[in-house]
């Protein structure tokens, strides 16, 4: 004889009964209460946890709840066997979310605790009074100016340029011989270098105003630009927009081609970075109510060949065997040399690179990453068009990178957007009805979708049989979200009632062979670069991930689709963009500037183009989630698991 | 002084795949082939005995076909028109599996229909007891029609349903696994490509012993070493354990050799190529040979004497030393 069993819900009246060997979920529904269930019940969102306060249930699947939780009474309501009678409380979708962001990690920005500008920030200002000339003084402006700033600022030595000593005169009248001035100490490469004057200005600017600096990041695909206040150390604004050089090609390999075809090619690609980065201060500037020429100083971090490209210098080489660049440790410049528009004398601080294909973006990376104090094996990730990896620990440093191409940022991809309001940032896919559900940054319309939202669509396409493990779709299946379009086979995310650019948003196959691919060179990289130094990736303590793919890394999807090795998950730690990261530790703090110059200098590059290890490891993580199905356990058990649970034709 | 021969001891070994099936397992079929099985690299009869031998089956179509070399339409005569009366004639020759390669389209241009396909493999069977493998033309729609056709006509028999490859697989292995067949698996030498076809059909839930791969090889003098060291590593990795790709090898040395310029011209090539017939024969042979070292279990071959060439060059191999 069957059972019934009561079930009372927190802050609801009315119990409910149900049948013996009822799921919580069925209960939850009878009693009328909305609980998400984006991955059609299958145990896998981890969108329907409640919390059974008392009685007898049965967890059949605990995925996505940490033992914690489990502890505490929490249950997945699709996998819990209702065995008693049960007093049940059922959380606020909100809290949901907020207690399941555990499995991402996401990495706000802020100064150094103890950061003291008086110490380690090289940009110093110092308001001067002079005394006025008279007959009986007729001291030059500029001498007056040096003499002001030995007695007050203790500065014996100042070196000025041109463009200064035209604005002197007239700054120390208007000011009425109160002036307030920004020095460059120079002291982390020149020690005892005399200071540079970058700035007079009339008057006095009171010692808490801002004085503003930009750390700077040319990505391949896309270019930030943090605004820091160097004073409180704190960044005010945040802007970042693609690489307009993409139209001219979307990796190095082609922009080097490109810019080495004629001077005037060269010229174009150094305009093009140059305007995407105008345009990014431009709106970082308005967002504090700034002008571009207040910012007194930059740090940049960037690929090698971005760096090239930047700076006019020819890039040919790079391309090349024996593959070396012209310049890795580039000179201290000012931004009227670079033709970067913010104060003509401000100083432009490209930071070292490694190898031609290990730049600045690694060495600020790394820095940024704190592996290079780490004291246990650290494997350091840069998801971008260019995947670079670093493996070791506060005394090792090997590195290698690979061609990725640009899907995880959201280029190359048809639907592909930055991680903007309007990206679809994360999937489910129902695996009955291979109906997705979707979110969207800033919970508007969807756009497009970016980084993130690939992973995640991409592993939920691969777990719940739309795509097979090479990535082909399967037209077996009974729904018309897979389809034939413009582009060949495609799945349709979202319906064009549905999106903001009133078009279906769909992922074609092209575009899951270009995230294949670019999770394959990426898997490949850190596979072979390990074997190489003879350290199992078991070894690996902590993987540390970069990238501006979105705000966060589905740690779960990235494993499942072969991006990142099958490992416990407290193991990874995503930074965010760690290159611009990396760029303002070094604009704030001199001491970090110097060691981004050691940490270049000690990395040892490897090239993975030596042998066919490379192409091998490659082809065989070119399949979901590889072709070697023992580095996945995990995933083989989860698959096997989600198997059992479907009997579909065709699957 | 007595030499100590050094063994190697493999953990892994390849599967048995039987093709055919005789009347007592509900075909008709007068016997079965069993490939497969090797627990050491080929003919390394002190490490491991071989328990099956490699096989030659020899190709023919479903009509005279239009682009095959005169040489081979001269040996065969008649038979080339019709297929049952090829497939006996194959029998004669020595082959101990015969390979039917569908035609796209019927001798007057329109394209063949499923019943065509049905008739020319119900033809065939009849015609032979020899186990069976049916390539379609090679185009996924066309495949996916006529092997469906095929599949259901042969019901029973165990016959190899072929050429799966990566981007169309799923229609042939479901018709496979409704009707009790096998499949060929065909990926472009690579060991890793292989290696995820099988997966992909096997996740299907078509059993790994009934699926034969294909790993393609070019040949002598076009890719063979490349063909060759792909199947070498295929094999090894086997041994060595690994599940997916312990599944005997079907390779196609007749149709890599017969296309070469050496096989195909005869007139205003160098003197010194020697007799063209010959040439022909010795090239068909050697690819095949080459092969076999490489681990292949079955090789298809077209010209008879090829068959009876390669057949005595497996006799002598499978004697242990």
């Amino acid at each position: 004889m069957a059972h019934t069993f009561t079930v009372t819900f927190d802050g609801f009246p009315e119990p409910v009964r149900v049948p013996s060997g009822s799921l919580l979920s069925d209960a939850v529904r009878l009693a009328g209460i909305e609980l998400q269930q984006p991955c059609g019940g299958q145990g896998r969102c981890g969108r329907c946890a409640v919390l059974v306060q008392s009685g007898a249930v049965r967890r059949r699947s605990s995925l996505r709840l940490s033992a914690e939780d489990v502890a505490a009474g929490y249950a997945l309501a699709c996998q819990t066997v209702i065995e008693g009678d049960l007093q049940v409380h059922v959380p606020p979708q909100e809290k949901i979310e907020r207690r399941l962001t555990t499995d991402r990690t996401a990495v706000e920005v802020s100064p150094p605790a103890d950061y003291d500008p008086a110490t380690v920030q090289p940009l110093r200002r110092y308001t001067l009074t002079l005394s006025p000339p008279s007959m009986d003084d007729q001291t030059d402006d500029w001498a007056r100016l040096q003499t002001a700033l030995r007695q007050q600022a203790g500065l014996s030595e100042v070196k000025v340029s041109l463009p200064v000593l035209r604005r002197i005169g007239q700054a120390l009248r208007d000011g009425d011989w109160t002036v307030t001035v920004t020095l460059d100490m120079k002291t982390w490469d020149c020690p005892g270098c005399p200071a540079a004057l970058i700035d007079i200005q009339p008057g006095v600017i009171p010692a808490g105003d801002p004085l503003w600096g930009v750390a700077i990041d040319i990505g391949t695909t896309t270019v930030t630009l943090w605004l820091v206040d160097l004073i409180t150390g704190k960044v005010q604004a945040q802007a970042s927009e693609y690489n307009q050089q993409i139209n001219r090609g979307e990796d190095v390999i082609s922009r080097i081609i490109y810019a080495s075809k004629s001077p005037e090619n060269g010229e174009e690609m150094q305009r093009l970075v140059l305007d995407t980065i105008h345009d990014v201060l431009k709106r970082a500037c308005g967002r504090v109510g700034i002008q571009p020429e207040q910012v007194m100083k930059a740090v940049i971090a960037g690929n090698s060949t971005m760096m090239h490209l930047l700076l006019g210098i020819p890039a040919a080489s790079i391309r090349l065997s024996p593959f070396v660049t012209a310049v890795n440790h580039v000179p201290t410049l000012s931004a009227s040399e670079v033709g970067l528009g913010i104060h003509p004398n401000a100083t432009v601080d490209c930071l070292p690179g490694v190898a031609s294909y290990v730049g600045a973006d690694i060495t600020a990376g790394v820095y940024a990453s704190g592996m290079e104090t780490a004291q246990g094996i650290t494997l350091f990730l840069d998801v971008g068009t260019n995947g670079e990896t670093v493996l070791g620990t506060r005394d090792w440093l090997v590195t290698c990178a690979c061609s990725a191409g640009p899907a995880f940022e959201g280029a190359g991809v048809r639907y592909g957007m930055r991680a903007t309001r309007g990206a679809i940032e994360e999937v489910w896919i129902n695996a009955e009805t291979a109906e997705p559900t979707y979110r969207v940054i800033g919970g508007v319309k969807p756009s497009g979708i970016c980084g993130s939202g690939l992973i995640s669509l991409l592993a939920e396409m691969f777990m719940t049989g739309v795509i097979d493990k090479a990535g082909h779709y399967n037209t077996h299946l009974n729904t018309p979200r897979i389809r034939e379009g413009e582009h060949g086979l495609e799945y349709v995310v979202a319906w064009a009632d549905e999106t903001y650019c009133g078009r279906d948003i769909a992922i074609t196959h092209v575009d899951v062979d270009n995230l294949l691919r670019a999770k394959a060179a990426i898997y490949a990289g850190f596979t072979v670069m390990s074997e190489s130094v003879g350290v199992p990736l078991d070894a690996v303590e902590q993987v540390l991930i970069g990238g501006s793919f979105g705000k966060y890394i589905n740690v779960e999807k990235a494993v499942q689709i072969g991006l990142l090795p099958d490992m416990p998950w407290e193991r990874f730690q995503f930074l965010g963009n760690t290159s611009v990261k990396g760029a303002y530790f070094a604009l704030l703090d001199q001491r970090a500037r110097q060691r981004i110059h050691e940490i270049a200098a000690r990395m040892t590059y490897i090239e993975l183009s030596a042998d066919n290890s490379f192409y091998d490891a490659f082809m065989s993580a070119m399949f979901l989630p590889h072709t070697d199905y023992r580095r996945f356990p995990t995933i083989a058990a989860a698959l096997e698991e989600t198997t059992k649970n479907l009997s579909r034709p065709g699957s | 002084m007595p030499v100590e021969i050094v063994k190697d001891k493999w953990p892994g070994s390849v599967r048995q795949v039987t093709l055919g099936a005789t009347a007592a397992e509900g075909g008709t079929r007068s016997h079965t082939v069993t490939v497969g099985g090797e627990a050491s690299l080929p003919f390394m009869h002190f490490e491991a005995p071989m328990p099956n031998r490699p096989r030659v089956a020899i190709e023919i179509k479903d009509r005279r076909p239009d682009d095959w070399s005169p040489l081979l339409l001269e040996v065969w005569g008649a038979a080339a028109d019709n297929p049952a009366e090829w497939a006996k004639a194959a029998e004669q020759a020595g082959a101990d599996l015969i390979v039917l390669a569908l035609s796209l389209t019927k001798a007057d241009g329109s394209p063949t229909q499923a019943a065509d396909a049905a008739a020319s493999v119900k033809a065939v069977l009849g015609a032979t007891g020899l186990p069976l493998i049916v390539f379609g033309p090679g185009q996924a729609e066309a495949d996916n029609e006529l092997l469906v056709a095929v599949a259901e006509a042969a019901k029973g028999e165990r016959i190899a349903l072929g050429i799966c490859e990566d981007k169309n697989y799923r229609t042939i292995v479901a018709t496979a696994m409704a009707n009790g067949h096998l499949v060929t698996a065909r990926t472009p030498m690579d060991v890793n490509l292989a290696k995820q076809l099988n997966i992909l059909i096997s996740d299907m839930g078509l059993p790994l012993d009934r699926i034969l791969m294909d790993p393609t090889t070019g040949a002598l003098g076009y890719g063979i070493e490349y063909g060759f060291s792909v199947m070498e590593r295929l094999r090894l990795a086997a041994l060595q354990g690994d599940n997916m790709t312990q599944l005997p090898m079907l390779v196609t040395p007749g149709f890599e050799a017969w296309k070469t310029k050496e096989s195909k011209v005869g007139e205003g090539v160098p003197a010194d190529w020697g007799n063209w017939l010959q040439r022909a024969i010795n090239w068909e042979v050697m690819t095949a040979v080459t092969l076999l070292e490489s681990g292949a279990d079955i090789v298809v071959l077209r010209h008879p004497e090829s068959v009876a060439r390669v057949k005595a060059v497996i006799d002598g191999l499978m004697q242990p030393a």
